[in-house]
């Protein structure tokens, strides 16, 4: 079964500005689902050049994936900064020493997200040990008793709003707990990371405000778990992560391991919360395909895939080139910005027969570039899956129906969604569903 | 510079320069060569970049460590010369080397 999500839950939207008479990146008059405007530019060629910004957009599958590839010609120094003026002037054929020299302008330029090898080669190598098929199985232990625990809290109510009483504390708890946040401390993380923040990644009104950023909150509980167990070591992932060693055996500075454990916090909330929505959102307006999952529940894993496809949260990414170089057939010098549209290459036709079409048995579904490709890729990808998975299971197991609640969202064929217009992030932040408990 | 030849599934052959130093992974995906997916980028945690390497050439290699092993468990790769191509650097010793790619690196 095929189904087309375009039309049935995007609320009514104004008719699309020509081409060359929009920002991307400031105009409120675009729709929060931005689809549209990727299939205009995709039109002009699967990198092309944006009217009102020195910005290469690519919308190519092929295209997108040589970029992500290529880290030595492609510098990630502004994955989550967009297409702000730089804080310095690109000058020369090789731009590597001045990105370096300015890791300092902003607190975006010190994510691992945005560093560049051979540090960022090491930072990552310290991630892997926390991502491995044992901690994930752990991890996923810890997820079933702790969905249980989010849904008793709502369960006696028939309808809820999922993101905030589901999803983000979900979200955050199943961090706490792979990083081994003591027990005592995690409510406090899970306030921390919920407190509304302005702007937001991708916020149309431009860079947010850095006293906003929960992070160097969380890094002060880190650096300080990190000495302790430095001093004090235990039996706990939290020493494990203390005592992790860079790939040439030296020990890291505390303040580099609790600057990525916080980054943790950050990287895996909005995104999931997001994605989660929008699973729940289709499976509440398509009841048929959710009594199959519920009837089947192997067919979740690849549901989800396709869910990840059409429903990416992060649906623009940014790279900066480093020296001369190719994106597409386009020629750019060093400096130049270029934008990977996720949610676009996730519609290639020529990677993704039939591509805005919803396939929930879709065989490539899992080619999509959710978690982009190459170095930065998501490491936390395995997790996502399975917290999406787990959510939905124990929501099924809990549940013998879901709906979406009409008394927030409107009736079926004329749903009221909110899609918050960013240029970088895609999906609804809340979701207002209603239920049957399960006795 | 080495050559090594990538083998598809369905018998295409592709032959390239590969950079000494880099993993079998990125040799392979730095020339857009199809067949290794490499989700994580390198970082042996997807277990799709998998490559089947016959015994003689095998010996030439790295043996895979522990976090390798674990992976190619966890995706339940059972087949002979199963090898994770992101632990692999390429050296001299590897010149002439061909290895075979799955038909789908995930189920």
């Amino acid at each position: 079964m095929s189904v087309t999500y375009e039309n049935a839950t995007r609320v009514l939207e104004p008719e699309m500005k020509e081409l060359d008479e929009i920002d991307f990146f400031t105009d409120t008059t675009l729709p929060g689902n931005t689809n549209p405007y990727f299939e205009k530019l995709r039109a002009r060629g699967p990198a092309t050049r944006l009217p009102k910004r020195e910005v290469i957009a690519v919308t190519g599958y092929e295209e997108g994936l040589a970029v992500l590839r290529n880290e030595e010609r492609f510098s990630s120094f502004n994955a989550a900064y967009g297409p702000h003026p730089l804080p310095f002037t690109p000058e020369g054929e090789d731009i590597t020493d001045q990105i370096e020299a300015n890791r300092g302008a902003a607190a975006t330029f010190r994510m691992i997200s945005t560093f560049d090898p051979p540090n960022h080669t090491r930072l990552r190598f310290l991630l892997q040990g926390l991502i491995t098929p044992n901690r994930i199985r752990d991890n996923e232990k810890f997820m079933w008793r702790l969905a249980d625990d989010l849904i008793d809290e709502f369960i006696g109510e028939g309808a809820c709003e999922i993101a905030f009483r589901l999803a983000q504390p979900f979200a955050t708890l199943v961090i706490t707990d792979l990083l081994g946040v003591p027990d005592e401390d995690r409510q406090a993380f899970r306030k921390l990371l919920s407190a509304p923040r302005s702007g937001g990644l991708g916020s149309l009104d431009g860079p947010s405000d850095p006293e906003d950023n929960p992070l160097p909150k969380i890094e002060g509980h880190f650096v300080r778990y990190i000495e302790d167990r430095r001093a004090n070591p235990r039996k706990d992932v939290l020493t494990d992560l203390a005592f992790s060693k860079y790939p040439d055996g030296s020990l890291p500075d505390a303040e580099d391991v609790a600057s990525l454990s916080a980054f943790l916090f950050v990287a895996g909330q909005d995104a999931t919360v997001r994605v989660a929505t929008a699973m729940m959102l289709i499976l509440g307006e398509d009841q048929e395909l959710q009594q199959r999952l519920r009837a089947d529940r192997s067919l979740i894993p690849n549901f989800i895939e396709e869910t990840l496809r059409l429903e990416s949260a992060v649906k623009t990414g940014f790279r900066l080139a480093k020296v001369r170089a190719e994106v597409g057939d386009e020629e750019v010098a060093p400096g130049t910005t270029v934008m990977l549209c996720f949610s676009a290459i996730n519609r290639d036709p020529k990677r993704f027969a039939n591509p805005d079409a919803f396939e929930p048995e879709r065989k490539n579904a899992r080619d999509h570039m959710t978690f982009s490709r190459g170095v930065h890729s998501c490491i936390g990808a395995p997790l996502a899956r399975a917290e999406l998975r787990v959510m939905l299971e124990r929501l099924f197991d809990r549940t013998s129906e879901i709906h979406i609640d009409e008394t927030q969202h409107g009736p079926a064929g004329s749903r009221r969604v909110h899609y918050p217009p960013s240029y970088q992030m895609h999906g609804p932040t809340e979701l207002h569903l209603s239920f049957t408990a399960k006795s | 510079m080495v050559k090594i030849t990538y083998i598809e599934h369905d018998g295409t052959a592709h032959t390239i320069d590969a950079a000494l130093g880099r993993s079998i992974m990125e040799n392979a995906v730095k020339n857009a060569l199809p067949g290794i997916l490499a989700e994580c980028g390198g970082s042996c945690i997807c277990g799709t970049c998998r490559i089947y390497v016959d015994g003689t050439w095998l010996a030439r290699m790295n043996e895979p460590a522990a976090n390798e092993l674990a992976i190619l468990d966890f995706v339940e790769e059972g087949q002979a010369g199963a090898r994770l191509s992101c632990q692999i650097k390429v050296t001299e010793a590897m010149d002439g080397l061909a290895v075979r790619m799955p038909e789908r690196q995930y189920a």
